[in-house]
Protein backbone atom coordinates (compact mmCIF):
# COMPACT_ATOMS: atom_id res chain seq x y z
CA UNK A 1 0.00 0.00 0.00
CA UNK A 2 2.44 2.34 1.03
CA UNK A 3 4.82 2.36 -2.66
CA UNK A 4 1.38 2.20 -4.43
CA UNK A 5 0.22 5.47 -2.77
CA UNK A 6 3.46 6.77 -3.07
CA UNK A 7 3.69 6.10 -7.15
CA UNK A 8 0.17 7.39 -7.60
CA UNK A 9 1.32 10.71 -5.64
CA UNK A 10 4.50 11.01 -8.17
CA UNK A 11 1.93 10.03 -11.12
CA UNK A 12 -0.20 12.83 -10.09
CA UNK A 13 2.59 15.72 -10.00
CA UNK A 14 4.55 14.32 -12.76
CA UNK A 15 1.21 14.29 -15.00
CA UNK A 16 0.71 17.73 -13.65
CA UNK A 17 3.63 19.29 -15.01
CA UNK A 18 3.64 17.12 -18.54
CA UNK A 19 -0.07 18.80 -18.38
CA UNK A 20 0.98 22.47 -17.84
CA UNK A 21 4.45 22.75 -20.01
CA UNK A 22 3.59 20.28 -22.52
CA UNK A 23 0.02 18.99 -23.34
CA UNK A 24 -1.09 22.51 -22.41
CA UNK A 25 0.67 24.39 -25.32
CA UNK A 26 -0.76 22.15 -28.15
CA UNK A 27 -2.34 23.79 -30.69
CA UNK A 28 -4.90 21.38 -31.97
CA UNK A 29 -7.60 23.17 -34.95
CA UNK A 30 -6.75 26.45 -32.98
CA UNK A 31 -7.28 25.40 -29.47
CA UNK A 32 -10.68 23.52 -30.48
CA UNK A 33 -9.06 20.43 -29.24
CA UNK A 34 -8.10 20.78 -25.74
CA UNK A 35 -6.43 17.89 -24.02
CA UNK A 36 -6.51 17.62 -20.46
CA UNK A 37 -4.80 14.48 -19.75
CA UNK A 38 -3.68 15.47 -16.03
CA UNK A 39 -6.91 13.77 -14.75
CA UNK A 40 -4.95 10.18 -15.67
CA UNK A 41 -3.80 10.32 -12.36
CA UNK A 42 -6.80 10.03 -10.69
CA UNK A 43 -8.23 7.81 -13.75
CA UNK A 44 -5.20 5.32 -12.24
CA UNK A 45 -6.35 5.63 -8.34
CA UNK A 46 -6.27 1.71 -7.38
CA UNK A 47 -9.41 -0.01 -6.76
CA UNK A 48 -8.94 -0.36 -3.14
CA UNK A 49 -8.14 3.34 -2.15
CA UNK A 50 -10.74 4.96 0.53
CA UNK A 51 -13.34 7.05 -1.28
CA UNK A 52 -12.58 10.31 0.77
CA UNK A 53 -8.75 9.48 -0.42
CA UNK A 54 -9.73 10.04 -3.94
CA UNK A 55 -11.73 13.31 -3.47
CA UNK A 56 -8.91 14.33 -1.39
CA UNK A 57 -6.09 13.82 -4.15
CA UNK A 58 -8.80 15.35 -6.45
CA UNK A 59 -9.18 18.22 -5.08
CA UNK A 60 -5.46 18.81 -4.70
CA UNK A 61 -5.57 17.74 -8.20
CA UNK A 62 -7.63 20.51 -9.14
CA UNK A 63 -6.14 23.60 -7.41
CA UNK A 64 -2.46 23.24 -8.64
CA UNK A 65 -3.51 23.08 -12.50
CA UNK A 66 -6.27 25.95 -11.39
CA UNK A 67 -2.41 27.36 -10.13
CA UNK A 68 -0.83 26.64 -13.66
CA UNK A 69 -3.74 27.74 -15.85
CA UNK A 70 -5.26 31.31 -14.43
CA UNK A 71 -8.68 31.48 -13.19
CA UNK A 72 -9.26 29.56 -9.68
CA UNK A 73 -11.90 27.09 -9.58
CA UNK A 74 -12.18 26.09 -12.74
CA UNK A 75 -10.32 22.72 -12.92
CA UNK A 76 -10.90 22.65 -8.57
CA UNK A 77 -14.80 22.25 -9.26
CA UNK A 78 -14.39 19.71 -12.24
CA UNK A 79 -11.66 17.60 -10.21
CA UNK A 80 -13.96 17.22 -6.86
CA UNK A 81 -16.92 16.02 -9.21
CA UNK A 82 -14.55 13.66 -10.82
CA UNK A 83 -13.45 12.57 -7.48
CA UNK A 84 -16.92 11.77 -6.52
CA UNK A 85 -18.00 9.75 -9.73
CA UNK A 86 -14.70 8.03 -9.89
CA UNK A 87 -15.51 5.23 -7.27
CA UNK A 88 -18.95 5.57 -8.75
CA UNK A 89 -18.26 4.65 -12.18
CA UNK A 90 -15.76 1.82 -10.84
CA UNK A 91 -18.83 0.76 -8.95
CA UNK A 92 -21.47 0.67 -11.57
CA UNK A 93 -18.44 -1.61 -14.04
CA UNK A 94 -17.27 -4.10 -11.45
CA UNK A 95 -16.87 -7.61 -12.76
CA UNK A 96 -19.56 -9.74 -11.11
CA UNK A 97 -16.50 -11.63 -9.12
CA UNK A 98 -15.67 -8.03 -8.01
CA UNK A 99 -11.94 -6.77 -8.39
CA UNK A 100 -9.09 -8.15 -6.98
CA UNK A 101 -8.00 -6.21 -4.25
CA UNK A 102 -4.27 -5.04 -5.59
CA UNK A 103 -5.96 -4.39 -9.68
CA UNK A 104 -5.45 -1.03 -10.85
CA UNK A 105 -7.47 0.28 -13.72
CA UNK A 106 -5.07 -0.49 -16.85
CA UNK A 107 -6.27 -1.32 -20.28
CA UNK A 108 -3.74 -4.57 -19.55
CA UNK A 109 -5.58 -5.39 -16.98
CA UNK A 110 -8.84 -4.55 -17.57
CA UNK A 111 -9.00 -4.85 -21.24
CA UNK A 112 -9.39 -1.95 -23.76
CA UNK A 113 -13.53 -1.90 -24.18
CA UNK A 114 -13.89 -1.90 -20.03
CA UNK A 115 -11.46 1.06 -20.12
CA UNK A 116 -12.95 2.63 -22.86
CA UNK A 117 -15.80 3.07 -21.18
CA UNK A 118 -14.52 3.63 -17.81
CA UNK A 119 -12.30 6.85 -18.85
CA UNK A 120 -14.93 7.87 -21.38
CA UNK A 121 -17.84 8.73 -18.77
CA UNK A 122 -15.63 9.81 -16.47
CA UNK A 123 -13.51 12.23 -19.15
CA UNK A 124 -16.71 13.77 -20.67
CA UNK A 125 -18.51 14.79 -17.02
CA UNK A 126 -14.86 16.21 -16.19
CA UNK A 127 -14.34 18.17 -19.51
CA UNK A 128 -17.78 19.49 -19.40
CA UNK A 129 -17.83 20.92 -16.45
CA UNK A 130 -14.44 22.26 -16.53
CA UNK A 131 -15.35 24.07 -19.60
CA UNK A 132 -18.78 25.37 -18.55
CA UNK A 133 -16.78 26.14 -15.51
CA UNK A 134 -14.08 28.46 -17.33
CA UNK A 135 -17.07 30.11 -20.04
CA UNK A 136 -20.16 30.26 -18.03
CA UNK A 137 -22.41 30.60 -20.60
CA UNK A 138 -24.21 28.38 -23.09
CA UNK A 139 -24.40 30.53 -26.38
CA UNK A 140 -22.67 28.83 -29.24
CA UNK A 141 -24.23 25.63 -28.36
CA UNK A 142 -23.04 23.03 -30.50
CA UNK A 143 -19.75 24.68 -30.92
CA UNK A 144 -18.83 24.28 -26.98
CA UNK A 145 -20.39 20.92 -27.49
CA UNK A 146 -18.26 19.82 -30.23
CA UNK A 147 -15.08 21.87 -28.24
CA UNK A 148 -15.82 19.48 -25.18
CA UNK A 149 -16.67 15.57 -27.15
CA UNK A 150 -13.02 16.74 -29.27
CA UNK A 151 -11.17 17.46 -26.60
CA UNK A 152 -12.43 14.66 -24.61
CA UNK A 153 -11.66 12.46 -26.97
CA UNK A 154 -8.08 13.70 -27.73
CA UNK A 155 -7.59 13.15 -24.28
CA UNK A 156 -9.00 9.43 -24.39
CA UNK A 157 -6.79 8.79 -27.69
CA UNK A 158 -3.33 10.49 -25.39
CA UNK A 159 -4.44 7.80 -22.47
CA UNK A 160 -4.67 4.90 -24.10
CA UNK A 161 -1.46 5.81 -26.67
CA UNK A 162 -0.15 7.10 -23.25
CA UNK A 163 -0.85 3.59 -21.34
CA UNK A 164 0.70 0.93 -24.48
CA UNK A 165 3.73 2.61 -24.56
CA UNK A 166 4.37 3.01 -20.98
CA UNK A 167 3.10 -0.26 -19.47
CA UNK A 168 4.27 -2.50 -22.39
CA UNK A 169 7.94 -1.81 -21.12
CA UNK A 170 7.12 -3.22 -17.74
CA UNK A 171 5.84 -6.24 -18.70
CA UNK A 172 8.47 -7.27 -21.01
CA UNK A 173 10.94 -6.66 -18.03
CA UNK B 1 -28.37 15.65 17.83
CA UNK B 2 -27.04 11.69 17.92
CA UNK B 3 -28.92 10.76 15.26
CA UNK B 4 -27.35 13.81 13.24
CA UNK B 5 -23.51 12.60 13.39
CA UNK B 6 -24.53 8.74 12.61
CA UNK B 7 -26.25 10.24 9.60
CA UNK B 8 -23.29 12.57 8.97
CA UNK B 9 -20.88 9.39 9.66
CA UNK B 10 -23.18 7.18 7.26
CA UNK B 11 -22.48 9.87 4.31
CA UNK B 12 -19.62 10.71 5.23
CA UNK B 13 -17.98 10.97 1.52
CA UNK B 14 -21.16 12.84 0.19
CA UNK B 15 -20.70 15.20 2.67
CA UNK B 16 -17.07 15.83 1.65
CA UNK B 17 -17.92 16.18 -1.50
CA UNK B 18 -20.58 18.73 -0.56
CA UNK B 19 -18.16 20.44 1.22
CA UNK B 20 -15.34 20.52 -1.52
CA UNK B 21 -17.47 21.08 -4.53
CA UNK B 22 -19.23 24.49 -2.47
CA UNK B 23 -16.15 25.71 -1.20
CA UNK B 24 -14.97 25.30 -5.90
CA UNK B 25 -17.96 27.30 -6.51
CA UNK B 26 -17.07 29.95 -4.03
CA UNK B 27 -13.37 30.29 -5.32
CA UNK B 28 -14.44 30.26 -9.25
CA UNK B 29 -17.20 32.93 -8.72
CA UNK B 30 -15.23 35.26 -6.97
CA UNK B 31 -12.25 34.74 -8.82
CA UNK B 32 -13.98 35.80 -12.01
CA UNK B 33 -15.84 38.54 -10.72
CA UNK B 34 -12.67 40.55 -9.18
CA UNK B 35 -10.54 39.02 -12.01
CA UNK B 36 -7.20 41.08 -10.68
CA UNK B 37 -7.62 38.68 -7.64
CA UNK B 38 -7.04 35.89 -9.83
CA UNK B 39 -3.66 36.55 -10.74
CA UNK B 40 -2.11 36.38 -8.26
CA UNK B 41 -1.80 32.94 -8.93
CA UNK B 42 -0.32 33.34 -12.49
CA UNK B 43 2.15 36.42 -10.94
CA UNK B 44 3.11 34.36 -7.52
CA UNK B 45 6.54 33.68 -7.37
CA UNK B 46 6.80 29.72 -8.14
CA UNK B 47 4.42 29.25 -10.51
CA UNK B 48 6.17 31.81 -12.45
CA UNK B 49 9.49 30.38 -11.78
CA UNK B 50 8.51 26.87 -13.59
CA UNK B 51 7.00 29.11 -16.70
CA UNK B 52 10.55 30.99 -16.72
CA UNK B 53 12.00 27.18 -16.44
CA UNK B 54 10.01 26.04 -19.69
CA UNK B 55 10.49 29.37 -21.40
CA UNK B 56 14.19 29.62 -21.22
CA UNK B 57 14.35 26.26 -22.30
CA UNK B 58 11.89 27.06 -25.58
CA UNK B 59 13.72 29.97 -26.23
CA UNK B 60 16.75 28.54 -26.32
CA UNK B 61 15.76 26.12 -29.33
CA UNK B 62 14.11 29.37 -31.27
CA UNK B 63 17.10 31.45 -31.02
CA UNK B 64 17.93 32.44 -34.12
CA UNK B 65 14.70 32.74 -35.06
CA UNK B 66 14.80 35.32 -32.17
CA UNK B 67 18.11 36.53 -33.33
CA UNK B 68 16.36 38.22 -36.40
CA UNK B 69 13.12 39.59 -35.36
CA UNK B 70 15.90 41.49 -32.60
CA UNK B 71 18.20 42.28 -35.51
CA UNK B 72 15.09 43.65 -37.46
CA UNK B 73 13.60 45.10 -34.44
CA UNK B 74 16.69 47.08 -33.87
CA UNK B 75 16.48 48.36 -36.94
CA UNK B 76 12.97 49.35 -37.11
CA UNK B 77 13.28 51.04 -33.54
CA UNK B 78 16.38 52.99 -35.06
CA UNK B 79 14.66 54.14 -37.89
CA UNK B 80 11.75 55.57 -35.72
CA UNK B 81 13.48 56.83 -32.92
CA UNK B 82 12.47 61.26 -33.89
CA UNK B 83 8.49 59.46 -33.71
CA UNK B 84 8.82 59.36 -29.93
CA UNK B 85 9.41 62.74 -30.15
CA UNK B 86 7.43 65.53 -30.26
CA UNK B 87 7.84 69.04 -31.18
CA UNK B 88 7.94 72.07 -28.18
CA UNK B 89 6.36 75.14 -30.18
CA UNK B 90 9.53 76.16 -31.82
CA UNK B 91 8.19 79.79 -32.37
CA UNK B 92 8.67 80.67 -29.10
CA UNK B 93 11.01 78.03 -27.77
CA UNK B 94 13.93 78.02 -30.00
CA UNK B 95 16.56 79.34 -27.83
CA UNK B 96 16.42 75.23 -26.07
CA UNK B 97 18.78 73.61 -27.23
CA UNK B 98 16.61 70.71 -28.58
CA UNK B 99 13.51 71.40 -30.29
CA UNK B 100 12.11 67.67 -28.93
CA UNK B 101 11.30 66.20 -25.59
CA UNK B 102 10.98 63.23 -25.22
CA UNK B 103 7.41 61.72 -24.43
CA UNK B 104 7.64 57.69 -24.62
CA UNK B 105 9.59 55.49 -22.91
CA UNK B 106 10.45 51.64 -23.98
CA UNK B 107 11.50 49.04 -21.78
CA UNK B 108 11.85 45.12 -23.45
CA UNK B 109 10.49 42.17 -21.49
CA UNK B 110 10.36 38.50 -22.30
CA UNK B 111 6.52 36.39 -22.37
CA UNK B 112 6.98 34.12 -20.06
CA UNK B 113 3.47 32.39 -20.29
CA UNK B 114 0.99 32.97 -23.01
CA UNK B 115 -2.48 31.54 -24.15
CA UNK B 116 -3.99 32.58 -27.60
CA UNK B 117 -6.85 29.96 -27.65
CA UNK B 118 -9.09 30.32 -24.87
CA UNK B 119 -12.36 32.61 -24.54
CA UNK B 120 -10.23 35.28 -23.06
CA UNK B 121 -6.37 35.31 -22.71
CA UNK B 122 -3.67 36.98 -20.81
CA UNK B 123 -0.14 36.88 -21.03
CA UNK B 124 2.42 37.11 -18.29
CA UNK B 125 5.94 38.95 -18.47
CA UNK B 126 8.83 38.33 -16.77
CA UNK B 127 9.24 42.10 -15.67
CA UNK B 128 7.04 43.54 -12.76
CA UNK B 129 7.29 46.08 -10.56
CA UNK B 130 11.08 45.88 -9.65
CA UNK B 131 11.26 46.17 -13.54
CA UNK B 132 9.57 49.72 -13.74
CA UNK B 133 6.82 48.25 -15.16
CA UNK B 134 2.81 49.57 -13.88
CA UNK B 135 -0.72 48.78 -14.67
CA UNK B 136 -1.76 50.81 -17.47
CA UNK B 137 0.60 50.48 -19.51
CA UNK B 138 0.69 50.01 -23.59
CA UNK B 139 2.48 46.77 -24.57
CA UNK B 140 3.72 46.54 -28.06
CA UNK B 141 5.83 44.03 -30.07
CA UNK B 142 7.65 45.07 -33.16
CA UNK B 143 5.89 48.34 -33.80
CA UNK B 144 2.61 46.77 -33.36
CA UNK B 145 0.21 46.52 -30.63
CA UNK B 146 0.04 43.60 -28.32
CA UNK B 147 -2.09 44.40 -25.64
CA UNK B 148 -2.10 46.56 -21.88
CA UNK B 149 -0.78 45.85 -18.58
CA UNK B 150 -3.23 44.84 -15.92
CA UNK B 151 -1.59 43.79 -12.64
CA UNK B 152 1.82 43.98 -11.57
CA UNK B 153 4.16 41.58 -9.05
CA UNK B 154 7.84 41.68 -7.80
CA UNK B 155 8.90 40.33 -10.41
CA UNK B 156 5.97 39.56 -12.93
CA UNK B 157 2.73 41.42 -14.56
CA UNK B 158 -0.38 40.08 -16.58
CA UNK B 159 -0.88 41.71 -20.07
CA UNK B 160 -4.62 41.60 -21.47
CA UNK B 161 -3.87 41.04 -24.92
CA UNK B 162 -5.70 42.21 -28.36
CA UNK B 163 -7.01 38.40 -27.98
CA UNK B 164 -9.38 39.19 -24.94
CA UNK B 165 -13.21 40.27 -25.24
CA UNK B 166 -12.17 42.96 -22.08
CA UNK B 167 -9.56 44.51 -24.32
CA UNK B 168 -10.70 47.90 -25.49
CA UNK B 169 -8.46 50.52 -27.61
CA UNK B 170 -9.54 53.24 -29.93
CA UNK B 171 -8.49 52.78 -33.65
CA UNK B 172 -8.79 54.63 -37.22
CA UNK B 173 -8.20 53.93 -40.33
CA UNK B 174 -4.91 55.47 -41.82
CA UNK B 175 -6.14 57.22 -44.77
CA UNK B 176 -9.27 58.72 -43.74
CA UNK B 177 -8.80 58.89 -40.37
CA UNK B 178 -12.08 57.64 -39.10
CA UNK B 179 -12.39 56.09 -35.14
CA UNK B 180 -13.69 52.62 -34.77
CA UNK B 181 -13.43 50.58 -31.57
CA UNK B 182 -11.50 46.78 -31.67
CA UNK B 183 -13.30 44.18 -30.28
CA UNK B 184 -11.70 40.50 -30.23
CA UNK B 185 -15.10 37.84 -30.33
CA UNK B 186 -14.08 35.50 -27.67
CA UNK B 187 -12.53 32.16 -28.71
CA UNK B 188 -12.02 32.96 -32.34
CA UNK B 189 -9.07 32.69 -34.40
CA UNK B 190 -6.28 34.61 -33.09
CA UNK B 191 -4.83 35.82 -36.10
CA UNK B 192 -7.81 38.11 -36.69
CA UNK B 193 -10.02 40.69 -34.85
CA UNK B 194 -13.02 43.49 -35.76
CA UNK B 195 -13.27 46.79 -35.91
CA UNK B 196 -16.57 48.16 -34.93
CA UNK B 197 -17.86 51.77 -35.39
CA UNK B 198 -16.87 53.01 -38.37
CA UNK B 199 -19.91 54.61 -40.26
CA UNK B 200 -20.66 53.45 -43.45
CA UNK B 201 -19.85 56.80 -45.51
CA UNK B 202 -16.52 56.24 -44.89
CA UNK B 203 -14.80 54.31 -47.46
CA UNK B 204 -13.15 51.54 -46.56
CA UNK B 205 -11.32 48.66 -48.93
CA UNK B 206 -9.33 45.21 -48.26
CA UNK B 207 -5.74 46.04 -47.41
CA UNK B 208 -6.28 49.25 -45.98
CA UNK B 209 -4.36 50.04 -42.31
CA UNK B 210 -5.37 50.13 -39.32
CA UNK B 211 -3.69 52.16 -36.45
CA UNK B 212 -3.74 53.08 -33.04
CA UNK B 213 -5.13 56.98 -32.27
CA UNK B 214 -2.96 57.81 -28.88
CA UNK B 215 -5.93 59.13 -27.45
CA UNK B 216 -5.90 56.10 -24.77
CA UNK B 217 -2.80 56.70 -23.72
CA UNK B 218 -1.35 53.62 -23.58
CA UNK B 219 0.44 53.83 -26.79
CA UNK B 220 1.58 56.47 -29.22
CA UNK B 221 -0.28 57.55 -32.17
CA UNK B 222 0.02 55.68 -35.28
CA UNK B 223 1.13 52.38 -34.13
CA UNK B 224 -0.11 49.58 -36.85
CA UNK B 225 -2.47 47.26 -34.99
CA UNK B 226 -3.13 45.58 -38.69
CA UNK B 227 -4.91 45.07 -42.34
CA UNK B 228 -8.53 45.25 -43.65
CA UNK B 229 -8.96 41.34 -44.29
CA UNK B 230 -12.68 41.08 -44.99
CA UNK B 231 -15.71 43.68 -45.19
CA UNK B 232 -18.85 41.54 -44.24
CA UNK B 233 -21.18 45.08 -44.68
CA UNK B 234 -25.07 44.26 -43.65
CA UNK B 235 -27.64 46.64 -45.18
CA UNK B 236 -29.98 47.54 -42.83
CA UNK B 237 -26.60 48.38 -40.32
CA UNK B 238 -25.09 51.80 -40.29
CA UNK B 239 -21.51 50.88 -39.94
CA UNK B 240 -18.98 48.51 -41.75
CA UNK B 241 -18.64 45.21 -40.61
CA UNK B 242 -14.69 44.91 -40.66
CA UNK B 243 -12.51 42.07 -40.51
CA UNK B 244 -8.87 43.10 -39.72
CA UNK B 245 -5.92 40.96 -39.98
CA UNK B 246 -3.67 41.80 -36.57
CA UNK B 247 0.20 42.38 -37.60
CA UNK B 248 1.30 40.67 -34.23
CA UNK B 249 1.59 37.15 -34.36
CA UNK B 250 0.43 35.91 -30.67
CA UNK B 251 1.63 32.38 -31.54
CA UNK B 252 4.86 33.08 -31.66
CA UNK B 253 5.52 36.50 -29.54
CA UNK B 254 8.80 36.26 -27.04
CA UNK B 255 10.05 39.18 -26.49
CA UNK B 256 7.99 42.93 -26.01
CA UNK B 257 8.38 45.90 -25.09
CA UNK B 258 6.28 47.89 -22.61
CA UNK B 259 5.76 51.37 -23.51
CA UNK B 260 5.45 53.77 -20.38
CA UNK B 261 3.84 57.53 -21.25
CA UNK B 262 6.41 60.14 -19.53
CA UNK B 263 3.56 62.74 -20.00
CA UNK B 264 -0.19 60.73 -18.92
CA UNK B 265 0.11 61.99 -15.15
CA UNK B 266 0.20 65.84 -16.97
CA UNK B 267 -2.42 65.02 -19.17
CA UNK B 268 -4.97 63.32 -17.02
CA UNK B 269 -4.48 65.61 -14.30
CA UNK B 270 -5.12 68.53 -16.56
CA UNK B 271 -8.34 67.23 -18.07
CA UNK B 272 -9.20 66.23 -14.24
CA UNK B 273 -9.06 70.02 -13.56
CA UNK B 274 -11.00 71.13 -16.23
CA UNK B 275 -13.74 68.66 -15.20
CA UNK B 276 -13.64 69.64 -11.80
CA UNK B 277 -13.62 73.16 -12.85
CA UNK B 278 -16.65 72.49 -14.92
CA UNK B 279 -18.50 70.81 -12.08
CA UNK B 280 -17.83 73.96 -9.56
CA UNK B 281 -19.65 76.23 -12.38
CA UNK B 282 -22.61 73.62 -13.12
CA UNK B 283 -23.24 73.69 -9.10
CA UNK B 284 -23.28 77.84 -9.02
Amino acid sequence: MGSKTITSFLRIFFLLFLQALVVSRLQLLDGFVLPWVYIFGILMLPFDTPKWLVLILAFITGYFMDLFTGPMGMHMTACVVLGWLQPMVQRLMSPREGYDAIQEPTIQKMGLSWYLTYAGILTFCHHFILFYAETLRITPFWYQIGHIVFSAIGTLILLVVGQYLIFNKKVKN
Amino acid sequence: MKNIIELLKRHFVFVLFLILFVFSLVVLFSSNRYHKASFVSQSSDWVGKIYDWRDQLQRYLRLKEINDQLALENANLRSQLPENYFFIDTTTHNVQDSIRKQRYFFRSAKVSNASVNRESNYLTLDRGRLGGILPNMGVINNGSVVGVVTSVSDHFSVVLPILNPKFQESVKMKGSGDFGLIAWPPGSDPAYADVKDIPKHVQVSIGDTVLTTGYGSHFPADLFIGYVSELNDQPEENFHRIKIQLATDFRKLSHVQVVSDILKQEQDSLLIQQQQRDGVEDNN
